[in-house]
């Protein structure tokens, strides 16, 4: 059975979180261990107590670690540097939402699931509250239907190397800027909300990677070519 | 004139850096608390503490034996101590300089390339770019005036007080910046008009090296 390390800036706020999640079927006989807070009981993270984690719960099956937010992030990347290769070869880092995805990843490692299926349970965490509000997580209005005009949507591959960071993502929001009207976007391989394209914010959070499938979605079918021939030309970058 | 940056200068620059931090917490705290979450000073502040307890600043020497295990203890110290974002990002700093096989004290073209090799950390670290308005907007200036002032052919102590006046020029220049890493990255547009708390501090860190060095 693999074990689950949760890094997060606040002792119970980590706490909570593995109470709530351990309430489900299996999920408590899956061991887990936490590296929160300051040495003082402060806010904030320490990578040298990630590295104690993660070799508490070194185990054949490997350790999957669910972080907050930040310097969580920051810390349990460092410390997967700083851990003998062996271990950290055993080690994956979750992109899943704290909460939900430690309840996904406790529940399938409950059931004997591997490294790799307990990641990607944890990732997919965020899909059934999206299901439920309607995939629209910035409570966007959907104005185009309503008014019976006409929505085109195209997919398109990101072929950015190092996906849509800091640069792409500022000409791909100018660029929707210039066009006008409203155009969305989501992240089809994350399986994540719309976003406006016009929101950098917002097109950060896609978190598009290389080869991730990105729609676009707009009242005007010539913004979303327009669009679509943008980013499958890398955005500038290329 | 000084033409290396010796175990001793090297303890200097890094109580400096101690003691500005202390100084300068406030204004860093409240830099950060515009745009942030208002915790990088407290954090940096209590990092310099126990770096200066783990080095034993106060006294005249320290259980490290050069340059290269100073850095490293400070990077490591800090790694634990900050609790921000800022302790794995300084942590990665100070442990890449300090990395390699460096001399007991270090020539002006090693401590150019150690402060190379510590931005490199920090990039990859926070795999942020120039402009994203992080700290790198104040190193990567200071290490690029470093190079040129090497170059055209000055010592540690000049190169060092163009990196440091580089690092202050690019922390000004963050002012304008929208944030695209860290958490003032989900103000958006709101986080432009204010100082990069980040930039701020690594200006501190470079012109406390100037001023140990000069």
């Amino acid at each position: 059975m693999i074990a689950v390390l949760v890094v997060s800036h606040s002792r119970p706020l980590a706490e909570a979180a593995v109470s709530l999640a351990s309430q489900m079927v299996g999920a408590g006989d899956v061991p887990v261990a936490i590296a929160a807070g300051t040495a003082e009981g402060g806010l904030g993270t320490d990578a040298l107590a990630v590295v104690a984690g993660l070799e508490q719960l070194d185990n054949p099956d490997g350790t999957l670690v669910l972080s907050d937010l930040g310097s969580a992030v920051l810390s349990a990347e460092m410390a997967l540097e700083m851990v003998d290769p062996s271990v950290a070869r055993r080690v994956l880092l979750s992109p899943a939402p704290l909460v939900e995805g430690l309840v996904a990843g406790l529940v399938t490692a409950g059931s004997g699931a591997g490294l790799r299926e307990c990641a990607a349970e944890a990732a997919r965490g965020l899909a059934a509250k999206q299901a439920h509000l309607g995939g629209d997580e910035l409570g966007e209005v959907e104005s185009s239907d309503a008014d019976g005009a006409e929505v085109r949507a195209a997919i398109v591959r990101i072929v950015n190397p190092s996906g849509l960071h800091a640069r792409p993502a500022a000409t791909l929001v100018s660029a929707a800027g210039k066009l006008g009207g409203e155009i969305r976007l989501r992240n089809v391989t994350t399986g994540s909300g719309w976003v406006s394209a016009v929101s950098l914010t917002g097109v950060m959070i896609l978190g598009a990677a290389l080869g991730h499938e990105v729609e676009v979605e707009a009242g005007d079918p010539a913004a979303v070519s327009a669009l679509v021939e943008l980013i499958a030309a890398g955005l500038g970058e290329l | 004139m000084t033409q290396e940056l010796t175990l001793e200068n090297a303890r200097t620059w890094i109580r400096g850096f101690r003691d500005v931090i202390a100084r300068e917490a406030g204004t860093l705290t409240d830099l950060d608390s515009a745009i942030g979450d208002g915790d990088h000073g407290i954090n940096m502040a209590r990092g310099m503490a126990a770096v200066s307890d783990a080095l034993t600043l106060d006294d005249a020497t320290g259980p490290q034996a050069n340059v290269a295990d100073l850095l490293k203890k400070v990077g490591m110290t800090l790694v634990s101590t900050v609790g921000g974002a800022a302790g794995p990002l300084y942590g990665t700093f100070f442990l890449r300089m300090g990395t390699g096989a460096l001399p007991e004290s270090l020539s002006a073209s090693d401590f150019g390339d150690a402060l190379a090799r510590g931005l490199d950390g920090v990039v990859a670290r926070g795999k942020a770019e120039l402009g994203d308005k992080t700290m790198i907007d104040a190193l990567a200036p200071a290490v690029e005036a470093y190079r040129a002032a090497l170059a055209s052919g000055g010592d540690l102590a000049s190169a060092t007080v163009q990196a440091a006046a580089a690092a202050i020029t690019g922390r000004d220049a963050t002012i304008p910046l929208v944030a695209r890493k860290g958490r003032a990255s989900y103000l958006g547009e709101r986080s432009a008009g204010h100082q990069d708390p980040g930039a701020t501090s690594m200006a501190m860190l470079l012109s406390a090296a100037a001023d140990a060095v000069a």
